[in-house]
């Protein structure tokens, strides 16, 4: 594999927020190559900086974050030209990064209920970025597209629906729109948030079907955030687990499921519901409680609720070892294997 | 849109009514005879005359019947007469009205685009050094009263200066001199406004600025500009707008102080002198108009609110 293969590669990205004077680190040295065509899930309980960590790289963040990184840096492919960006040097909503948000990343966020402007017309909101990136496009050609991607997504009656307001829409509905909104301009890279929370299990399969349809066919690539172990199966390629701020796991799909490796990945598989598991298993609930990150001393992150914990893992920071080729751990457990970063 | 205006027009006529019974009654209440401000009090004879003229008058009909032909005499513009200086009271209203909407208008009007400008300005660059004025700014402008700004102003510009005059509305000179006595009393009420109006904003639109609709609409990479005004300011203007409306009735209704240190010929000083007189059909009258002008500001909040807001405007 080419590296110009790779569309997205973050390195050492760390992300804090000053609250009452205290800076509390929230990331903590993330970095993750997002393959081209491909989707990488990141996986972990809420809390653990995986929002945070996606809003980082497009930049959207609020004033009392403080981001760092050594390079983030997006391959942008037209035809066969590539052309290199490191969205770390741009300015966050200068004209560079702005020309990117849209037709190259297209961002769904967590919470459909308040992510569209409720005193906008869905079809205008979703039509705002096509306009927005195609001066020359009309107001009927937009809506032309617009309603096409509501008829991809399922929205029933589109000609009328693209004249209500977020009010007028269910939850679901509401997903649905934000989810062309991020769409409309066929970003090589989705980035999606927990974008099925909202949706019932048929719905969600339906709407990851597309975006999966869209991925093999275009050739797009995701980053994918849930919880959901089922949807990480049928969708992803790759695997991020994070915890407190760190990923403490990465590797293939195969990897994660089929030999996973650090305590917090044992545990987080045992504790969510993984399609085709047998019938009738318990699932078991991770002991011990979410750290508070303001409160977390140095030391494996997660020391204090791992079942193999010892005296050397509370000291320093904990490197990843290699364990297979691709598969990294960030557990000592694994510290015959070769450390890598 | 116009049904929805229509509606609520309709919808202020019983309120307005059930708030002049209110005030009927509560003149019945107080036992003034009420022939004394029918009657001019120059033409009130012998008491014979008094009494035919009262039946004449049907004063010794019952209650509402009387009311009703004291709202149906008020539509036709009689609202009676004063019964201390006994000039008719649409007379008086007649003078007084411009001068104190006139101030009312201009301080409402320059409040809201200082205080509004000022808040918005402060919000998009939080902790800026405009931000920081206007922090200071309302902080001071919060704690110093009205009259004693009014005071100090005039003390200032008038006495020490000579810029402005010292008080009253026209005095020969014509619009030039209209102006020049509208400055001073038009900035203390601006300013003194502008501090909490200003705060609120600032406030309102940081709130709606951090809100996930903001980001989305940045996701879509439409420049900054077009994010804050159309995402942002749009929806930060509903909940100013209905403190901007409100002001219009305290303005109307609470004027007494700053006609009072500007000897502002308003409704302010009428509604001050008929309380201290006792001047009952007066303090009735424009009462009712106070009452009036809260509804009137409650209709323009539903429709402002309308306006920006679709679950209003298409709402039940
Ligand atoms: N604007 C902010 N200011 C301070 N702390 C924040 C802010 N946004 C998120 N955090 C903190 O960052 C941590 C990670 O949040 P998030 O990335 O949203 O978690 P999740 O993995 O569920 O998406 C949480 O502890 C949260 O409190
Ligand atoms: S480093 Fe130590 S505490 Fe951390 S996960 Fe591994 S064994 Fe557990
Ligand atoms: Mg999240």
């Amino acid at each position: 594999m080419n590296e110009k293969d790779i569309v997205l590669s973050v390195k050492n990205l760390n992300t804090s927020f000053i609250s009452d004077r205290k800076e509390i680190k929230i990331v903590k040295n993330v970095s993750l190559d997002l393959k081209r065509a491909t989707t990488l899930a990141i996986v972990g309980e809420s809390g653990c900086g995986k929002s945070v960590t996606v809003h980082s790289i497009v930049k959207l963040m609020p004033k009392n974050a403080r981001v760092k990184a050594d390079y983030i840096l997006y391959n942008q492919k037209r035809g066969d030209k590539i052309t290199e960006f490191d969205l770390s040097k741009l300015e966050p909503y200068g004209k560079e990064m702005r020309a990117l948000r849209g037709p190259d990343i297209g961002m769904v966020f967590q919470d459909p209920m308040s992510s569209l402007n409720p005193v906008y017309k869905v079809g205008d909101q979703v039509a705002e970025g096509l306009l927005e990136h195609n001066p020359k496009m009309s107001k009927e050609e937009a809506k032309e597209q617009v309603l096409a991607m509501f008829r991809e997504l399922g929205i029933p009656d589109p000609e009328n629906r693209i004249n209500d307001f977020p009010y007028q829409f269910s939850g679901g509905m509401k997903q649905r729109v934000v989810i062309a909104l991020a769409m409309i301009c066929n970003p090589e890279i989705i980035i999606a948030d927990e974008p099925t929370t909202a949706l019932d299990v048929t719905i969600q399969a339906q709407i990851m079907e597309l975006m999966k349809s869209l991925q093999t066919e275009k050739n797009k690539s995701i980053i994918l955030i849930t919880h959901n172990m089922g949807l990480v199966a049928e969708m992803a390629d790759e695997v991020c687990v994070m915890y407190m701020g760190r990923i403490v796991e990465f590797g293939t799909l195969e990897h994660i499921f089929n030999n996973p490796s650090h305590p917090y990945t044992k545990a987080l598989l045992r504790s969510v519901p993984v399609l085709g598991m047998e019938e009738g298993r318990l699932l078991e609930t991770i002991p011990g409680i979410t750290p508070n990150p303001a409160e977390l001393k140095e030391g494996c992150e997660f020391a204090d609720r791992c079942p193999d914990c010892r005296d050397e893992c509370r000291k320093g920071t904990i490197p990843a070892f290699e364990v297979e080729p691709g598969h990294k751990v960030r557990c000592l457990n694994f510290n015959s294997f070769k450390e890598v970063d | 849109m116009l049904k929805f205006i229509i509606k609520k027009l309709l919808q202020m006529i019983p309120m307005l009514l059930v708030i002049s019974l209110l005030v009927f009654i509560g003149l019945e209440l107080t036992g003034i005879d009420p022939l004394s401000y029918m009657v001019s009090p120059d033409m009130a004879g012998s008491a014979e005359n008094l009494e035919r003229l009262r039946e004449q008058m049907g004063l010794n009909d019952p209650l509402f019947t009387r009311y009703f032909r004291w709202v149906s005499e008020m539509l036709r513009g009689d609202f009676g007469y004063s019964i201390v200086s006994g000039t008719p009271i649409s007379q008086i209203i007649a003078v007084r009205i411009p001068a104190t909407i006139e101030l009312a208008l201009l301080a409402l009007v320059f409040s809201t685009i200082i205080g509004v400008g000022i808040g918005i300005v402060s919000a998009i660059k939080q902790n800026g050094i405009i931000d920081y004025v206007g922090r200071v700014f309302a902080v001071v402008g919060q704690s110093i009263p009205q009259f004693f700004f009014g005071i100090i102003l005039i003390q200032i510009f008038a006495v020490s200066m000579g810029w402005f005059p010292v008080g009253q509305r026209i005095s020969p000179g014509g619009n030039w001199s209209r102006i020049q006595h509208l400055v001073l009393p038009v900035t203390t009420l601006t300013l003194s406004m502008c501090a909490v109006l200003m705060r609120y904003a600032r406030n309102t639109m940081l709130d709606v600025m951090n809100s996930d609709y903001i980001k989305t609409a940045r996701s879509k990479g439409i420049p900054e500009w077009k994010v804050i005004i159309k995402h942002g300011f749009r929806n930060a203007m509903r909940p100013v707008l209905v403190i901007i409306c409100f002001r219009l009735p305290m303005l109307i209704g609470g004027s007494v102080v700053i006609e009072s240190v500007f000897s502002w010929p308003g409704i302010g000083t009428i509604i001050a002198s008929s309380v201290i007189a006792g001047d009952m059909p007066v303090i009735m009258v424009t009462t009712l108009m106070v009452a009036a002008s809260i509804l009137v500001a409650s209709f323009l909040v539903d429709v402002f609110t309308a306006l920006l807001d679709p679950r209003v405007r298409l709402g039940d």
